[in-house]
This record gives C-alpha cells, structure tokens and sequence, in this order.
C-alpha cells in the first residue's frame, strides 16, 4: 500500500499536484493553505507530482521505483559517495 | 602532408583474441559499462530518430510508429498460445513485453473487478511500471505521449490482438516520469 507524506512547512500551497494528478488523490486544505491526501488509496505511484511540486514536499514510500536505466552510473556512483 | 605514423588515441584497451565462426567468444559480450554505453547510444539514435520523425511527418509520426509497433506485437505473439480469456491472455502479454516492460492491471480502490463491461467491450486499465520508452525519452529530453509511445502502443495492441484473435485499442490516460496509466478496450467480435 502506497503511503505519502507531505512536509507541511515545505508545501507553498500551489496546488499544482492537486491540478495534475489524474485520481485526485489530493486536495487543498483552505484553512491552511497546504495540500492534503485525501485518496491515498488511489494512488498509482506516476510520480508526476514529485515532479510538477516546485519545493520537492512530497515523499512517495512502499512503490515500485522503475527502473532508471539512462541514468550514468559512474556520475551517480560519484554522487553516492558525495551524499 | 598527412602523418602516416598518427594513431588514434584512446582510453580504452582494444580486445585481442582467436575468432572462430562458430563459437563466439567471451572477448566479443564486453562488460556491464560496454552495454551501458551501447545502451545510451541507442536511446539517443532512437530520440533523435523520433524526433525528426515527428518534424517532418507532424501528427502523421504517430500512425507510421503505431504500424511499426502493431507488426512488431502480432510478430512477438505468434508463438504464444491463443485465448479468449481476458486475465490469461493479460499473463501471456506480459511474457511478450518482458520485464522491460512491467505492467500489471489497474484498478481505482472504489471499483471491484479490472474489468469493466460495456456493449461488446471490455475495458481494463493498464499501469506501465517499467518503460524502456519512457526511459529513453527522459534520456534524450523529449516528451512523453509522442510517436515513440505510439511504439509500445502499437506493440500491446498488436500482441493482444494475436493472442486473442480480436481487435483492440489501447489509449493513453497519463503519463508519468513512475508509470503510465494506459486503457485497453478489446471489442469482441470485432476481427
């Protein structure tokens, strides 16, 4: 089962995940201005939300992580040493 | 005057080895970042490819890698055993598509069969996880619902169409950098 958290003090309230996700699995929460997971449940894991919110507030876990082949894996076995 | 003694240079060693005709030997399979790279200049051939296809043939890209796609998928499934049964002939597509292509049937939380029946179709949600296509469209900067999706369309729809001996239709609902939503309609009776 799909969980998704939402880090409250990084969501600038845009909305912009509640626009593109095609289950409507979030909304916006008027009173504090921050997107909420109402359809959890529902969620297919497209990650299009990670990529359309710009403060990076969203974390998707327990999903299949497809597979990522074009990535260079000398550049990201430098990177993992890095981070 | 040209040097005839110049060389190229390069890092890498170049392999020596005896080739026989029947037997291919180890030297010629190279290692992982041999294929690693061989993959990534295929993804950039096969981006730029679709991406002149698309500015010379505009819309008309789509239909040609759709053709190209569908033989590909009645080629692929040909050997694979023939059914009428929706979940079984699902199991013999995934067979087809191979891991590259990890798909599995999808549902809303609300909905309670895959399946949905309307007239004589058969509707079900398909969620692509693994994408080859996808991956090199990320790889080359191109967007997603272009002619190389029509590829991997055309193939499924194909592939169903000769396991189950009937007409299908695939659409694509949403495209994700994660997974693409995609619905198949298969219209019985329809060949």
């Amino acid at each position: 089962m799909v969980k998704i958290e939402i880090d409250e003090d990084a969501c600038v309230g845009c909305g912009s995940c509640v626009d593109d996700c095609p289950n409507d699995v979030y909304e916006m929460d008027e009173t504090k201005n921050k997107t909420k997971v109402v359809k959890e449940d529902d969620c297919m894991a497209c990650l299009s939300c990670h990529e359309i919110c710009p403060a990076e507030a969203m974390e998707h876990k327990n999903i299949h992580v497809a597979k990522r082949l074009y990535i260079d894996r000398r550049v990201s076995g430098i990177l993992k040493k890095i981070i | 005057m040209a040097n005839m003694e110049y060389q190229i240079e390069r890092e890498e060693k170049e392999v020596f080895g005896d080739f026989k005709p029947e037997l291919i030997p180890d030297e010629c399979g190279g290692g992982i970042d041999d294929y690693e790279e061989a993959l990534h200049v295929l993804m950039k051939f096969v981006g730029s490819m679709s991406s002149a296809l698309e500015q010379v043939s505009g819309r008309g890209a789509n239909a040609i890698v759709y053709q190209a796609g569908k033989r590909m998928g009645h080629e692929a499934a040909k050997m694979v055993e023939k059914t009428d049964n929706l979940e079984k002939a699902m199991q013999e597509l995934s067979e087809v598509l191979g891991i590259e292509f990890y798909f599995d049937m999808w549902k809303p939380a609300g909905q309670d069969e895959y399946t949905i029946e309307k007239g004589n179709e058969t509707i079900v949600k398909l969620i692509f996880r693994d994408c080859v296509v996808r991956q090199t469209l990320r790889r080359t900067g191109l967007p997603q619902k272009g002619p190389l999706c029509y590829l991997l369309y055309g193939y499924t729809v194909g592939a169903v169409e000769e396991v189950m001996g009937i007409k299908g239709k695939l659409d694509i609902d949403h495209v994700g950098p994660n997974a693409c939503l995609k619905t198949l309609t298969i219209k019985w009776g329809g060949k």
